[in-house]
């Protein structure tokens, strides 16, 4: 019976191989080549590696942003997720359909909101103007739009619910009596935060920060709306090379590559630290 | 301490939650805005949700946007959940592994599972026409075709691929829990595997399943990114649609179409929450309770003298669901049809209805960002378009790569009516290819109440005075050329150190933190609204924001004392397109005088059609009872003195465009 059951995952082992791993080798292939202008024919080459310096700083900001994006979020989603964990059970689940419910309209609507509330002449601007802070400060406007704190404002606003999910999940969880142990043993409130409810509710915590981190870096849409272009991320980047202006998916392939194998080496380097501890899903 | 604690917490959730609502709440009230502002309250209306329902375009890509969330939803969750019970009867070190491969596309940023799917489905594509051009060769029974593209399919594959995942992640720890003896035990009493499934795993795990659905259905639903790689040029999701129309002229429709969106989903969830409390109040009375009609009908309908009744029942629902995908995709399938690329704000959109009705051919009329953007969209194998519209420079180089059709010009009479002057120009010096669309120039906007004195210089993009008031033109090609021409050298230079030193005038600009965005069609917005003060662009779109301008805002036009670049778009039909008869219609269509009038008057660019232009000063007339400011008409249609001052683009030498691309790159990293 058991090996009866076992021919049901051979369909998706094939569905995986065709539309996973296929797809990773051949951008893996794209990454290590270059077509030949003449005849587009492809040839070995590692320029598209080498020539990835001159990126650097993009590289960098990429990192630098969904680092911060991600920080803000956990400072904002933990206290959320362990008051939330507090409260009762109608509470706990209103709340939670409160932060699921934005991320059934499309996250581009979210992030379109923001555009014109960070404008030059958008709404955030003219309350400034109506309370008389622009006259304060002696200016026309705040500059918002096209800033980095723009970029990482629409990240934290559209990923934040993917760091109180698992985070709550997982606190919600807590074993109570763990708790009253501690106590019973003389442990006061910090210490029972300190030595018990973080480091249990650390497996949340770590899928939060992949669940941020990962969207973070690679976005695009969010830095060219709200970055004005001027904030160029991986995302950007690598788009630029495939419907964007400049035509060159060998070295678009490339920069997936090199991101795909950061991004896994952080989370491996993260994971470590969670010491195998089994992941909280979401929900 | 405890009580203050709890009351902080709630203030801090409840912040939360203003923050992450306040957005969607502003983006409400704007639907109901009576003017086009998204920041000025100008009074209560429903005109946009009206427009909304009119919008074709919209519509379409909502209607996009569910069927395939929910294909994907339905086929992900089947796929999964068997998928996992297979997983869990497989020993646990092929299990792990296998679980390690399933988080990939989990683990993987969109854009890279969006970039590798988008490589295979072309590099599958490829090896298809190959094979079914040596296939249609050896015999001609079937036919298969040749050239596939990227489309619905594509991307509704691609949904699935990376929901799958989450179903298996869901459905997973269920069976992980269940007692793998109750499936024995049940067959023992004589139960038939499937039953056993039915009765006995499916209510075990349903849960899991469930839940999986959900999510699945909620990443579909919040995916872009994945489907802006695998969705190709003529199918659009909202947010595709959503996205290209933030490069341009954003209208409070999108506002509207996302009150309707969130309404819809907070009955929902409303309804859900109602329906577990009265459960979870039931289930604490614990009162025996009467069943419902539906109870019994189920109850009865469980039996197994019913069998073959649910069989068929379940039998007809699924040859149901078949019937209504085949008929959707035929509905579009059957009827002729063109597909248009053109730019943002370059058509009279009543134009397309016209043609419709006339013809009877169904324009899919989809617009792209620049020339260079256009290019990449055709090499990728992304687009499915048949008729493009691209400028000069690019229409050179894409006839040196043989990517345009012969034009059969006898069956385009109104080619007749392209002044002398707009015929045989250096892209296609023997005009086999390509009909005029549009002519015009490249000149300095600026917003008079924000800048000191006029300007007449291309110079005043760079200068420290205007610091984050300049848009940058958010293509190579023009925004090097006004550099290159304040320098003092041709737009068409191919020397490295001129073109270096533009450049270099560029990124020194940006670096002082002159320019506040590098926009395209985004310049509508920014410049009508008064978010800055200076951009180059394009005479016909100068004339189009000043019909929308806000308060106090002054905005000129000038040519700049440098001189500036003079182009022509022209229509072209791209190599072995499955839709040639149509493209012609289409080509003849726009190139007649109406058209060419109705489009000067909409898009405000000069028309290559003589009589067009003769005619139009006194065809606005006649439109809205006042004369045409001669001012207006001139930076519409530059007289020759002006011409005279202005370059055309050549194309470029692929060692000039590839430096092109590599400064271009660099100056945003």
């Amino acid at each position: 019976m058991r090996n009866k059951r076992g021919w049901f995952a051979v369909p998706y082992v094939v569905w995986m191989a065709l539309f996973v791993v296929i797809p990773i080798l051949i951008m893996a292939v794209y990454a290590v080549t270059t077509a030949d202008p003449a005849t587009g024919e492809l040839q070995l080459t590692g320029a598209n590696f080498t020539g990835m310096g001159v990126y650097l700083n993009v590289f960098l900001r990429s990192f630098w942003l969904a680092v911060v994006a991600t920080l803000v979020c956990l400072l904002i989603g933990y206290p959320v997720s362990y008051w939330m964990a507090k409260e009762g059970p109608r509470f706990q689940r209103l709340a939670m359909a409160l932060i699921m419910l934005p991320m059934w309209m499309n996250f581009l609507l979210r992030t379109y909101s923001w555009m014109s509330i960070l404008e030059n002449n958008g709404l955030l601007n003219q309350l400034f103007r109506a309370i008389g802070l622009l006259d304060l400060l002696g200016v026309d406007y705040l500059h918002m739009i096209g800033t980095p704190g723009a970029v990482v404002l629409g990240m934290v606003y559209n990923y934040l619910p993917f760091m109180i999910l698992p985070i709550y999940s997982v606190i919600v969880k807590l074993d109570g009596s763990l708790i009253e142990a501690a106590r019973d043993l003389g442990a006061d409130g910090v210490r029972v935060f300190r030595r018990v409810i973080f480091p249990l509710s650390l497996p949340g915590i770590l899928s939060g920060v992949t669940m941020v981190f990962v969207p973070s870096v690679s976005t695009f849409a969010i830095s060219s709306l709200l970055g004005g272009g001027k904030q160029t991320m991986l995302g950007d980047l690598i788009e630029l090379q495939f419907l964007g202006g400049a035509y060159n998916p060998h070295l678009g392939a490339a920069i997936s590559m090199v991101m795909m194998v950061i991004v896994v080496v952080c989370m491996v380097v993260m994971n470590h630290f969670g010491e195998g501890e089994e992941q909280a899903v979401m929900l | 301490m405890r009580q203050s604690n709890r009351i902080g917490g709630r203030i801090f959730i409840g912040l939360t939650f203003l923050f992450l609502y306040l957005p969607i709440f502003l983006l409400i009230i704007f639907s109901f805005n009576a003017g086009e502002s998204s920041a000025v309250w100008q009074g209560f209306s429903l005109d946009w949700y009206a427009a909304l329902f009119r919008n074709r375009l919209i519509m379409e890509s909502l209607y996009t946007t569910l069927l395939v969330s929910l294909l994907a939803t339905v086929v992900a969750t089947a796929a999964g959940t068997f998928a996992a019970i297979g997983l869990y009867a497989l020993s646990k070190r092929k299990r792990d592994a296998l679980l390690v491969v399933n988080d990939i596309p989990m683990m993987n940023a969109d854009i890279v599972t969006g970039v590798s799917l988008c490589l295979f489905f072309v590099a599958f594509f490829q090896g298809w026409g190959a094979f079914a051009r040596w296939f249609n060769g050896v015999q001609g029974v079937v036919a298969l075709p040749e050239r596939l593209v990227l489309g619905f399919t594509t991307m509704l594959l691609a949904h699935i691929a990376f929901d799958i995942p989450y179903v298996i992640l869901n459905v997973a720890p269920k069976l992980r829990q269940m007692d793998r003896n109750l499936v024995d035990a049940a067959q023992d009493l004589g139960c038939t595997w499937m039953q056993a499934f039915w009765r006995v795993i499916l209510p075990e795990i349903k849960p899991g399943i469930v839940s999986g659905a959900l999510i699945a259905f909620t990443m579909s639903i919040d995916d872009f990114v994945i489907s802006y790689f695998t969705a190709g040029s003529s199918t659009s999701t909202l947010a595709m649609r959503i996205y290209s129309m933030t490069k341009k002229r954003i209208t409070p429709e999108v506002n509207a179409v996302s009150t309707l969106l969130f309404l819809s989903v907070l009955a929902l969830l409303v309804l859900n929450n109602v329906r577990e409390i009265r459960q979870e109040r039931r289930a604490a009375s614990l009162e025996p309770r009467a069943p419902t009609l539906l109870e019994k009908l189920s109850m009865k309908f469980n039996q197994p003298a019913y069998r073959w009744v649910r069989r068929g029942l379940a039998g007809a629902m699924a040859c149901a669901f078949l019937v209504v995908v085949v008929l959707l995709t035929g509905a579009t399938g059957s009827q002729p049809v063109v597909n248009v690329c053109s730019w943002g704000e370059y058509i009279d959109e009543s134009l397309i209805e016209q043609f419709e009705d006339e013809t009877g051919i169904r324009v899919n009329y989809q617009t792209a960002e620049s020339n260079e953007a256009l290019y990449s969209l055709l090499k990728s194998g992304g687009a499915d378009y048949d008729v493009i519209v691209p400028s000069d420079y690019m229409i050179s180089q894409l006839l040196e790569e043989g990517m345009l059709e012969e034009l059969d010009y006898s069956r385009i009479p109104n080619f007749e009516l392209i002044d002398r002057r707009f015929r045989n120009l250096p892209y296609d010096p023997e005009n086999k290819y390509t009909v005029p669309y549009t002519w015009g120039t490249l000149g300095l906007i600026y917003n008079a109440n924000m800048v000191e004195e006029e300007p007449v210089s291309w110079g005043a993009l760079y200068d420290d005075q205007y610091a984050g008031d300049v848009l940058l033109i958010n293509n190579s090609r023009d925004a090097l050329a006004a550099a290159l021409l304040h320098l003092g050298y041709s737009v068409n230079t191919t020397d490295e150190e001129e073109i270096r030193e533009a450049f270099a005038l560029i990124a020194d600009a940006s670096r002082r933190g002159v320019f506040q965005g590098k926009v395209m069609d985004q310049v509508f917005q920014k410049m009508e609204g008064g978010n800055a003060a200076l951009a180059a662009y394009y005479a016909g779109d100068y004339l189009s924001m000043l019909d929308n301008q806000a308060d106090g805002v002054d905005l000129r036009y000038v040519i700049p004392e440098e001189g500036a670049n003079w182009f022509v778009d022209a229509m072209c039909v791209l190599k072995d397109t499955p839709h040639y008869d149509e493209a012609l219609e289409w080509i003849n269509f726009i190139a007649s005088t109406d058209a060419n009038l109705a489009n000067m008057d909409y898009i405000w660019y000069a028309s290559p059609n003589t009589e067009a232009l003769e005619r139009y000063p006194a065809y606005y007339e006649e439109l809205y009872g006042e004369e045409l400011d001669p001012e207006l008409y001139e930076i519409m249609a530059a007289p020759p003195e002006v011409l005279e001052r202005c370059e055309m683009y050549s194309v470029l030498p692929p060692e000039t465009r590839a430096l092109y691309n590599e400064l271009w790159i660099r100056l945003g990293a």
